[in-house]
């Protein structure tokens, strides 16, 4: 079963959803929040079973994600992030502060990662939307074998070694995919392309 | 000196970091060192795009009827009981420099237990980020030396502003040092500005997992 990608959303609907968080932070926009719920909810419910949420905790978690994004709406940056990308970071951070609430209480819902970076240069500005862009573009021309290693690795968390064990497959081959994938990804024609900056 | 290149080699810590599977410590590093380097920076938005991509294509599980009119009803009694917390930077004013989200967990351990002196000019807090590793950040003037030492294990040191140097090297802004269980070393402040600089140990422990994947990437 090829349960990789099933749709990419446009550009247009991804645009309305930037456009939706930014009608969220600025009126507190109800039907905005309503759209995004009914795209977004069920895909949080369904990243958080794949890591092994019982059915009841998926939904909880769904729903607590979607009510942090209307909080935190105001830290949405379109230039930073397209929406899936910052809800992603917000379900991830949520798992995490849920498994550790046991032994920290008083965790703050405050996630440091979903503010813009503070103390960027100016000459050192990235510009996210094209990195994003660029691995987008990557992404859907993909073999199919890469992806879902990819996505073993960067959605559910495997380790390389455990990939190899899930995939059947030998730890170098892994490997080298993953890093051939990544590397195109980045923008870069060799795996191991200069990275030559500082 | 020991730099850590933002290559697709290190994908393995970008995805664990990106996918929440890194230890706390370890992400507070990575995330330090990404608000200092621009390579590691990129990297960092890149695997995040990853998986970013792999949640808005997922398959969805639909939620149970009337989630979404639940979802505002929470919503509804969250803005009636509004109260919007500040950021505090009553801290010490030194610490609000640093970058995020550096400085909430050092202006956390600030007002929780504060600088413990170490040596001359040497001072150190043990940070909560609920890992089991040991993550303190270092506050070293310039010229003060970090009384000569060796590790249980592996030390991984990052440099947060000013510099360092040690019989390997100088290490500047985000620059990752990294001595193994059988390295001695007495590091010296760069003269200036004072450094602080964010060291992370595993105190001996062998990670297995995920968390091996930081001894093999970056500890070599």
């Amino acid at each position: 079963m090829n349960d990789t990608v099933t749709t990419t959303i446009s550009p247009d609907v991804r645009q309305r959803h930037a456009d939706c968080m930014a009608l969220i932070a600025s009126d507190k926009c109800r039907a905005s929040f309503s759209e995004l719920f009914d795209f977004y909810a069920p895909r949080v419910k369904s990243y958080m079973l794949r890591l092994g949420a019982s059915a009841l905790e998926a939904e909880d978690l769904a729903q607590d994600v979607m009510v942090t994004v209307w909080r935190k709406a105001g830290m949405y940056d379109r230039k930073q992030a397209s929406v899936s990308t910052w809800i992603f970071r917000v379900a991830r951070n949520r798992r995490i502060d849920k498994f550790r609430r046991a032994s920290r209480p008083d965790l703050d819902a405050d996630e440091p990662m979903l503010r813009p970076p503070d103390i960027e240069q100016p000459d050192a500005a990235l510009d996210r939307v094209q990195i994003e862009e660029t691995v987008r573009a990557e992404l859907v021309k993909l073999p199919p074998e890469q992806l879902e290693l990819l996505q073993a690795a960067f959605y559910e968390g495997l380790s390389h070694s455990e990939i190899a064990t899930k995939f059947n497959l030998p730890l170098g081959t892994v490997k080298s995919r993953i890093r051939l994938a990544f590397g195109r990804l980045r923008g870069q024609l060799e795996p191991e392309g200069g990275d030559a900056d500082t | 000196m020991m730099q850590q290149p933002a290559t697709s080699s290190y994908s393995e810590l970008y995805s664990a970091y990106a996918a929440g599977q890194l230890d706390p410590a370890f992400a507070l590093l990575l995330e330090t060192q990404s608000m200092l380097r621009r390579d590691v920076r990129g990297a960092l938005a890149a695997s995040e795009a990853v998986s970013g991509f792999m949640l808005e294509t997922t398959e969805p599980v639909q939620m149970s009827a009337g989630a979404g009119a639940r979802a505002l009803e929470l919503i509804d009694a969250l803005e009636s009981g509004d109260s919007v917390t500040a950021t505090d930077f009553t801290g010490d004013a030194e610490l609000a420099c640093l970058p995020m989200p550096l400085r909430d967990k050092a202006l956390e351990a600030f007002d929780a237990a504060g600088w413990q002196a170490n040596a001359p000019g040497i001072r150190r807090m043990k940070l909560d980020v609920g890992s089991d590793l040991e993550i303190e950040l270092y506050r070293i003037q310039p010229n003060a030396k970090v009384p000569r030492h060796s590790h249980g294990g592996t030390e991984f040191t990052l440099v947060v502003a000013g510099g360092f140097s040690d019989e390997t090297g100088s290490y500047g802004p985000g620059d990752l040092a990294v001595k193994g269980p059988d390295d001695t070393h007495q590091p010296v402040g760069d003269p200036g500005e004072v450094c602080f600089a964010l060291a992370v140990r595993d105190a001996g422990l062998q990670f297995t997992g995920i968390m091996g994947v930081i001894q093999r990437v970056l500890g070599r």
